[in-house]
C-alpha cells in the first residue's frame, strides 16, 4: 500500500511517516502542493493525506484537482480548522475523512485503514474477541459463555472497541462515535463509562481485556492468542 | 414623552424664556398704564381746581355771591359735572355740584378737609356709596376772609376697572401664548430631531445584528451630519478592530495547533520506545495528558470566537427541546450516578425553538456536568424546562458548594475559575459556561446565574420560542417522529467508514 503525504510542515510529515512505516506502508512526502500534484501523477497511490494549509497551491485546490483526475482515490483531509461549515466544504470538494490537528496517532491509523479497506466492511451480526461475544442482532454481550448486562452508552462503547480490536482510540474519537461532538467538553465521560464498562466485562477474569493507553485512550486486546 | 428628551428640554428652556419675558413686559404695561391713567386724572382733576380760583373765586368779591352762584352752577351743573367740584369756607359749602347719578356717588356726605392748611394735596376717601375717590384740595386766601377751599374729585372706579379688566387679560393671554409656544415648539423640533431619532433606530439595529450595516448620513450640513459621519467612522474602527481580533484567534488557533501536534507525535514516539523506565512512561503520558487539555482549550476558544464574531454559521432548524434534553441526560447519566446524584428531570409539554441541536446539547451537556462537578454526593440536580412569556426556559438548579457573589458577575468569562484547584484537577479548560454563553448569544437567547454560597446556583438559559400555526406544528411533530436524515452530515463520516 502506497500512500501520498502532502503537508509542509515537516516535522508532522516526518512523524505521520515514521508511524505508517512502522505498520508496513509506503510512504512518500512532498511539501508544497505542485509537487504534491507531481507525484500523484507520477505514482499510483492507494491513498492520500492532505495538508489545507500548503505554500504554492492550496490544499483545497490540490484536492480538487486530485478528484478532477481520480474519483476513487481516498483522501485524508489534515486542518487546523475545526468548524463544521469547513468539514461540510471538504467533503463536497471530494474528501473522504478529515483529521482535526493536533490528532494522537492512533487516530490517524485507525481512519487510514478504515479508508483503505472500504468496500465490503465487516457488518457481520456477531463480533467476537477472545472469549467475549456481542451479538448485534439480540443487543446481547457474553464473556466465557456468560451474559454481561449493559447499558445502552456502554454497549455502544464496548461496539466500538471491538470494532478495533488492538487498536488505541482516543477520547475524542469514542466521544465522536459513541456520543456526538457536543460532549466533547466533559472528556472524563469517557473515563467513567470505560471504568464501568470494565468492571462488567473483566471482573472475575484473568485476562483484563480493556486496557488504558495512559496520554491517548483506550484499547480492547484479544488475549493470550494473539 | 420622556421629561429627559432633547425635545423636551429645549422646549421646556425657551418656553420658561418666553414666559420671563412675557411677564416683566406684563408688569411694564399695567404699571405704565396705571401711572398714565391716575397722572391725568390729577392733572384734569388740578387744573380744574386752578380754573375755579382764577375765573371765579378771585373775581368774587367784585362780582359778588350770586354770580358766583350762577356761574358755577352753569360751568359745574349740578348732578353731572365730571369732575365732580365743592367750594367751601370756614366749614360752610359756598357751592358744589353735588352727587353723580348714574351710577350714583354721593359725594355730598364727604367730609371737607379736616386740615385746611394742608392745600395742593390728594386725598383717596371713599364714597358713601362705596365707590373709591380721588380729590383734590386747593386753597385760595382772598385779599380779606379766611381760606375758600377748593375741592375737585373724581370717581377712580372707572379706572380701577379699567386696570383690573387689563390685568385679566395680561393674566389669561399670557399662559395662554406659553401654551401655544410650548406646543408649537414641540412640534417645530419634531423636525430637526427626526433625523436623530432615524440615526437612533439604526444604530440599535447595527448593535444588534453585525456591524456591516451604516448609520444613515444625514444630508444637513450641520452638527447632525457631522455626527452620523462621526459614528459611521467609530463603526468602521469598531469592526476592523473585531475583524482584527477574529483574525488574531484563528491565527492563533491554527498557529498553536501545529506544534501541539508535534509535540503530541513526538511524545507518543517516545512512549513506544521498548523498556522505558516507569517514571520515563508516567513524565511522557502526563506530558501527553496535558497536549490533550491544551488542545481542547484551543478548541474551544476558536469555537467561543468564531460564535462571538459570527463566524459560526449556526443552522437554525425547528427543534423540540424536550426530547434534546431528555436523550441528552441519558447519555451523561453515569456521570452523575457515579456520584450518587439524583438528576431530576422536569418537562411537561413539547418545547419548539429553532436552533443548532449540535449547540443546544452542548449548552445542557456544559450545564449539567458543571453541576455535577460542583455538588457533593448524594447531592440532587433539578433540570426543568418549560415555555414561558414567548421564552424557552431551561433552569439547571443543583444543591451543591454555589457560587460565592464576588465571584458570580465573572462566572461567564474565559478562563475565569470560582475554585482554582478544584476545576484544575478535574481537568476543565475553563471555557465551559464561555462556550454556553456565546451559544446563547448566537441563538439570540440569554444565560444568567443565581447562586447562594453552600446552597447551590441554579444557571438558566433563555430561547426565543418557535412562533407557529398549529398546522405548521402538527407537520413539524409528524417529521420529528420520523428519524431526521440530515443529522447524518454531523456525524464523523470514520463512523460511517468503520461500523
Amino acid at each position: 500500500m502506497r500512500i501520498l503525504v502532502i503537508e509542509d510542515e515537516q516535522k508532522v510529515s516526518a512523524l505521520v511517516k515514521r508511524g505508517l512505516t512502522a505498520e508496513r506502508y509506503a510512504v512518500d512526502i512532498t511539501a508544497d502542493g505542485v509537487e504534491g500534484l507531481e507525484y500523484f501523477e507520477a505514482f499510483p497511490y492507494d491513498l492520500v493525506i492532505l495538508d489545507l494549509m500548503l505554500p504554492r497551491l492550496p490544499g483545497s485546490e490540490v484536492l480538487q484537482r486530485i478528484r478532477r483526475k481520480n474519483d476513487h482515490v481516498p483522501i485524508l483531509i489534515l486542518t487546523a480548522k475545526d468548524s463544521v461549515d469547513d468539514k461540510v466544504k471538504l467533503f463536497e470538494l471530494g474528501a473522504d475523512d478529515y483529521l482535526t490537528k493536533p490528532f494522537a496517532f492512533a487516530e490517524l491509523l485507525v481512519r487510514v485503514k478504515a479508508l483503505l479497506r472500504r468496500g465490503p466492511v465487516n457488518r457481520s451480526s456477531t463480533l467476537r474477541i477472545g472469549d467475549l461475544e456481542l451479538d448485534r442482532l439480540t443487543q446481547q454481550v457474553k464473556r466465557d459463555g456468560k451474559r454481561v448486562e449493559l447499558t445502552a452508552k456502554e454497549y455502544s462503547l464496548l461496539e466500538y472497541l471491538m470494532q478495533n480490536p488492538e487498536r488505541v482510540l482516543s477520547r475524542n474519537m469514542i466521544i465522536e462515535h459513541v456520543w456526538d461532538q457536543s460532549f466533547d467538553g466533559i472528556t472524563n465521560i469517557v473515563d467513567v463509562y470505560v471504568r464501568h464498562l470494565r468492571t462488567k466485562v473483566d471482573e472475575g477474569h484473568a485476562f483484563k481485556m480493556i486496557r488504558t493507553v495512559r496520554g491517548t485512550g483506550y484499547m480492547i486486546r484479544r488475549g493470550m492468542e494473539s | 414623552m420622556n421629561r429627559n428628551s432633547l425635545r423636551a428640554r429645549v422646549t421646556a428652556f425657551y418656553v420658561s424664556m418666553l414666559a420671563v419675558a412675557l411677564a416683566v413686559f406684563s408688569f411694564a404695561v399695567y404699571a405704565g398704564v396705571r401711572a398714565y391713567l391716575t397722572n391725568s386724572m390729577k392733572l384734569t382733576l388740578v387744573h380744574t381746581a386752578e380754573s375755579i380760583v382764577t375765573d371765579y373765586l378771585v373775581p368774587l368779591n367784585a362780582k359778588g355771591n350770586s354770580w358766583f352762584q350762577n356761574e358755577m352752577s352753569e360751568s359745574y351743573p349740578a348732578g353731572i359735572s365730571d369732575p365732580f367740584v365743592r367750594v367751601s369756607q370756614d366749614g360752610k359749602v359756598l357751592y358744589e355740584s353735588g352727587d353723580i347719578r348714574e351710577p350714583l356717588v354721593r359725594v355730598s356726605k364727604l367730609p371737607l378737609p379736616a386740615d385746611p392748611e394742608q392745600t395742593k394735596a390728594f386725598r383717596r376717601p371713599n364714597a358713601e356709596t362705596g365707590q373709591p375717590l380721588m380729590v383734590y384740595t386747593l386753597a385760595y386766601t382772598p385779599s380779606q376772609g379766611s381760606p375758600i377751599l377748593v375741592e375737585t374729585g373724581d370717581n377712580m372706579e372707572p379706572l380701577n376697572h379699567l386696570l383690573h379688566s387689563l390685568f385679566l387679560i395680561l393674566v389669561i393671554v399670557m399662559p395662554t401664548i406659553l401654551v401655544g409656544a410650548a406646543f408649537g415648539g414641540h412640534l417645530l423640533m419634531a423636525g430637526p430631531l427626526r433625523p436623530v431619532v432615524a440615526l437612533t433606530e439604526q444604530a440599535e439595529r447595527v448593535g444588534r445584528k453585525e456591524l456591516g450595516e451604516r448609520l444613515p448620513i444625514i444630508r444637513s450640513g450641520d452638527e447632525l451630519e457631522r455626527l452620523s459621519l462621526a459614528l459611521n467612522r467609530m463603526i468602521d474602527r469598531l469592526e476592523e478592530a473585531l475583524a482584527h481580533n477574529q483574525r488574531f484567534s484563528a491565527d492563533a488557533s491554527h498557529e498553536l495547533r501545529t506544534p501541539l501536534t508535534i509535540i503530541r507525535g513526538e511524545l507518543e514516539a517516545l512512549l513506544e520506545i521498548p523498556g522505558l523506565e516507569a517514571q520515563a512512561v508516567e513524565g511522557i503520558s502526563s506530558a501527553l495528558d496535558e497536549s490533550d487539555r491544551m488542545a481542547r482549550i484551543v478548541h474551544n476558544l476558536m469555537t467561543i470566537s468564531r460564535l462571538d464574531g459570527g463566524g459560526e454559521r449556526i443552522e437554525m432548524k425547528p427543534l423540540e427541546l424536550t426530547g434534546i434534553l431528555k436523550t441528552t441526560l441519558d447519555h451523561m447519566s453515569l456521570l452523575a450516578d457515579e456520584k450518587g446524584i439524583e438528576v431530576r428531570c422536569e418537562t411537561t409539554a413539547p418545547v419548539w425553538v429553532t436552533g443548532d441541536a449540535m449547540r443546544l446539547k452542548q449548552v445542557i451537556v456544559n450545564l449539567v456536568d458543571n453541576a455535577i462537578k460542583y455538588t457533593a454526593k448524594g447531592g440532587l440536580i433539578l433540570v426543568r424546562l418549560q415555555a414561558r412569556n414567548e421564552q424557552a426556559v431551561i433552569a439547571v438548579a443543583d444543591n451543591g458548594i454555589g457560587i460565592s457573589a464576588e465571584s458570580l458577575p465573572h462566572v461567564f468569562e474565559r478562563f475565569y475559575r470560582t475554585d482554582k484547584a478544584r476545576s484544575r484537577e478535574s481537568g476543565g479548560t475553563g471555557l465551559g459556561l464561555a462556550i454556553v454563553k456565546a451559544i446563547c448569544t448566537a441563538h439570540s437567547g440569554t444565560l444568567s446565574v443565581e447562586s447562594a454560597e453552600n446552597k447551590g446556583s441554579t444557571f438558566q438559559v433563555q430561547l426565543p420560542l418557535l412562533r407557529l400555526s398549529p398546522r405548521e406544528m402538527i407537520e413539524l411533530e409528524t417529521k420529528a417522529a420520523t428519524p431526521p436524515a440530515a443529522e447524518a452530515v454531523e456525524q464523523s463520516p470514520a463512523s460511517a467508514a468503520n461500523s
